[in-house]
């Protein structure tokens, strides 16, 4: 019981890190394609000084500025899209049909190896449907991505 | 669940009985072991600085009063706050009571089972692979003038998704509005505290690769996941804990070897005086050390968007940058003529190509909508995947950082001989291979000439002397640039020359093909001349230049005018010639004229110079 209580007490904890982190400088739902870095200010820091500004910066779940830069391996896809300057990568990715930025999704979303090569195609394939506006949001292409999969036999199933 | 309880009491109680027939353990033998002093980070002769103690510089890393100088009274101190059952020390200390664990033969269950925060973070941190990463150089921020190093996990060998991985950084912790002159000096002086740090290793890719345009070299290293623990226990013990931050030997090199250390303490990778750290020199001691087990080549941007545009053929290059500026040509005979395949490798470059620009700064909706334009060509014109970029020498096969020359030569019709050294790093007419075309950086360069007149003098000291040339293509047009600081023999009158201290520099333009570069530079020069009746000369003009940097040999002409303040010009020529003859020697030839009003000071000179670590 106790334990039950502590693991919903993180998934709540780490829950509430992504809910607030998109809503970030530079990061979130808000986020358009090919926003560009700007507004980045952490950037300037890492450029020169190789450092990081002092801002718990742990990978913890917790306690991040800006991004949700925390449980990478936990990331699902949205929060990876919500990430500044991703969304532009998968975009590319998906146009010429496979790459890094296609791959990282498919693992955030827990897609299967055996069906990523079909999701690379199908994303591929469905890019106008997906990419529908160039000043489309990280949350809608989250929304038409999913609504792509459901329409797909083998993908159908990630998403429901 | 009684059942289960009362097996956790008699390990307990088994654990007190172990502990208390070792009552006394032989803390000297345990604190002398690699393992404790790697944990400690204790300097082994590394450095010059307090040999024998431990390099944290933070009281909170430290559980006895005096634990930083003494690392046996911190291990009896660690022992006894970490005996204690569901002691709140162990979650601070992971690594330690590891270390504590296996050497007497404490044999808990669930040791560490309290420390709720430790397991959260753990359970997120990858344990399959440690890469080393460096990204290199980055001729525009001063403190990335020689590269910079960090860690990453991977969840496992061979991972398919390293956007997923997790950066290990270590880096002074400045405020936000630090800029790069104030943190050399702050770096240089000891002034500011370097910590480690966790982030995402995507954006670690977007920083360097994407925005800055470094290549990455990536060394996946032969830790196994047992060694990969040790080295993430004891992370989690240096979180928010301060070291001093050097810039030139305690850097991000150096601490990433102590971390590397702790997980292999017998490799021997802190056994030789490390000044002047730098992050080639990090990637060779692990080459050394056997623990290098794979290297990955990661183009930048610029760099891919390079070596996709030379597979166009030139008139596949021309339409590529018309693409760019006006998409809508996509709809023309000139590209439809094409193959699908060659109209999507087109459209690739052209995309890159208006990326490149457009990464940074406010987003542009014109760009934008050119962007996405010219992806639904790509994507409407299939290809096959284009084959992967050939990666360039690696860093680490380029010549030594240090050199030393010695050569004879001729002046105003006076013989002398010359010798010197260089602390760092290379120059434009150095053996090229893995290091940046176009790129020069030298930091304490002394050369010394001895001719039978005038006995043994300096002839120059470059305290600093980098060069940028960033050539101008179809695609990007960059700034090149130049600064050069340090003391050298100038004419100041007919056939005399004295030491002057100066600092010269100025933007420029180069542009580059194959091999050679030409360039030209705007140059402004503040020079101090001893025992002048003027305390200081102000002047401006130009300089212009080739620069041949082929494998085989490198060559250069340049020609430097300036016109001073105080109503006098020099013009200065020069031709240099650079023959490597093995990976670490190279001859130099050089000859140069420099006019003072009318008169002129001429002379050549070879040398046999000489790289090493």
């Amino acid at each position: 019981m106790k334990k039950l209580i502590i693991g919903a007490a993180l998934l709540g904890s780490s829950m509430t890190a992504s809910a607030v982190a998109p809503g970030g400088p530079g990061c979130g739902w808000g986020n358009l394609l090919f926003e560009g870095s700007s507004g980045l200010p952490a950037h300037m820091l890492a450029t020169t000084v190789n450092g990081t500004s002092g801002n718990a910066t742990f990978g913890m779940t917790s306690g991040t500025n800006g991004c949700d830069t925390s449980g990478s391996l936990t990331y699902s896809g949205d929060s990876l899209l919500a990430m500044n300057g991703v969304l532009e990568e998968v975009a590319q990715d998906m146009a010429v049909g496979h790459g890094e930025a296609l791959t990282a999704l498919t693992v955030a979303m827990q897609i299967d190896t055996a069906d990523r090569a079909h999701f690379d195609s199908i994303m591929h394939e469905n890019f106008a449907q997906i990419f529908t506006r160039d000043d489309v949001s990280s949350g809608e292409v989250m929304e038409n991505i999913q609504a792509v999969m459901k329409r797909d036999d083998r993908l159908s199933h990630y998403v429901s | 669940m009684p059942a289960v309880r009362a097996v956790l009491c008699l390990c307990a109680l088994v654990s007190g009985v172990a502990a208390n027939a070792a009552q006394a353990p032989d803390f000297e033998a345990l604190a002398a072991s690699a393992r404790w002093q790697a944990l400690m980070h204790v300097n082994p002769g590394a450095t010059l600085r307090s040999i024998g103690a431990s390099y944290v510089d933070d009281a909170d890393f430290f559980l006895a009063p005096d634990g930083a100088t003494d690392i046996e009274a911190e291990l009896v101190a660690t022992w006894q706050a970490l005996k204690p059952k569901a002691s709140p020390a162990r979650c601070r200390f992971p690594a330690r009571y590891r270390f504590l664990a296996e050497q007497l033969g404490w044999t808990e269950a669930a040791p560490l089972a309290h420390c709720h925060d430790y397991l959260e973070w753990r359970e997120q941190m990858p344990i399959g692979q440690l890469v080393l990463v460096f990204p290199a150089a980055y001729l525009n921020s001063p403190s990335s003038m020689f590269g910079h190093t960090l860690l990453r996990l991977d969840a496992n060998q061979d991972p398919d998704a390293v956007w997923l991985s997790r950066a290990i950084n270590f880096g002074a912790q400045g405020g936000a509005a630090d800029n790069s002159m104030f943190y050399i000096w702050q770096g240089l002086a000891g002034g500011y505290p370097g910590q480690f740090s966790v982030t995402s290793y995507v954006e670690k890719i977007r920083d360097y690769a994407f925005v800055e345009n470094r290549d990455m070299w990536e060394y996946a290293l032969k830790l196994d996941a047992d060694d990969i623990d040790w080295v993430v226990r004891h992370l989690w013990e240096l979180r928010g804990i301060n070291f001093d931050y050097y810039f030139f030997d305690e850097n991000c090199s150096f601490r990433l070897l102590e971390l590397i250390k702790v997980g292999r303490p017998d490799a021997p990778l802190m056994t030789d005086l490390r000044f002047a750290e730098l992050p080639v020199n990090t990637v060779r001691a692990l080459y050394e050390a056997d623990l290098v087990a794979q290297r990955r080549y990661r183009p930048s941007k610029a760099g891919e968007l390079e070596a996709l545009a030379a597979r166009l053929a030139p008139a596949e290059r021309d339409l590529a940058a018309a693409l760019r500026d006006d998409p809508a040509l996509t709809a023309a005979d000139r590209f439809q003529a094409y193959a699908p395949v060659r109209r999507h490798r087109i459209a690739q470059v052209a995309y890159q190509a208006l990326r490149l620009g457009h990464r940074e700064g406010e987003r542009d909706p014109d760009v934008a909508r050119k962007s996405l334009a010219l992806l639904r060509v790509i994507q409407r014109n299939d290809a096959p995947p284009s084959e992967p970029l050939t990666p360039p020498a690696a860093p680490e096969a380029g010549h030594g950082t240090q050199m030393a020359h010695i050569g004879a030569g001729r002046q105003d019709g006076r013989e002398f001989l010359s010798f010197g050294y260089r602390l760092t790093y290379h120059d434009l007419f150095d053996p090229l291979a893995g290091f940046l075309p176009g790129a020069a950086i030298e930091g304490l360069d002394i050369g010394l000439r001895v001719d039978a007149d005038d006995g043994l003098e300096l002839e120059s000291l470059d305290l600093v002397n980098i060069r940028s040339l960033a050539p101008r293509g179809d695609f990007v047009k960059p700034i090149s640039w130049f600064v050069h600081a340090g003391l050298e023999q100038a004419p100041v009158a007919d056939h005399e020359r004295r030491l002057a201290g100066f600092l010269q520099g100025g933007p420029g333009a180069s542009w580059r093909v194959d091999d050679l570069f030409a360039y030209v530079f705007a140059v402004g020069r503040l020079e101090s001349v001893s025992r002048q009746r003027t305390d200081a000369a102000l002047g401006g003009g130009a300089e212009i230049g080739l620069a041949l940097q082929a494998q085989a040999v490198q060559w250069g002409v340049h020609a430097r005018w300036l016109e001073f303040t105080s109503h006098f010009s020099r013009l200065r020529t020069g031709l240099t010639v650079n023959l490597p003859v093995s990976a670490q020697n190279a001859l130099r030839g050089e000859c140069s004229r420099e006019t003072w009003r009318s008169e002129a000071v001429a002379g050549c000179s070879v040398s046999f110079r000489h790289f090493f670590d």
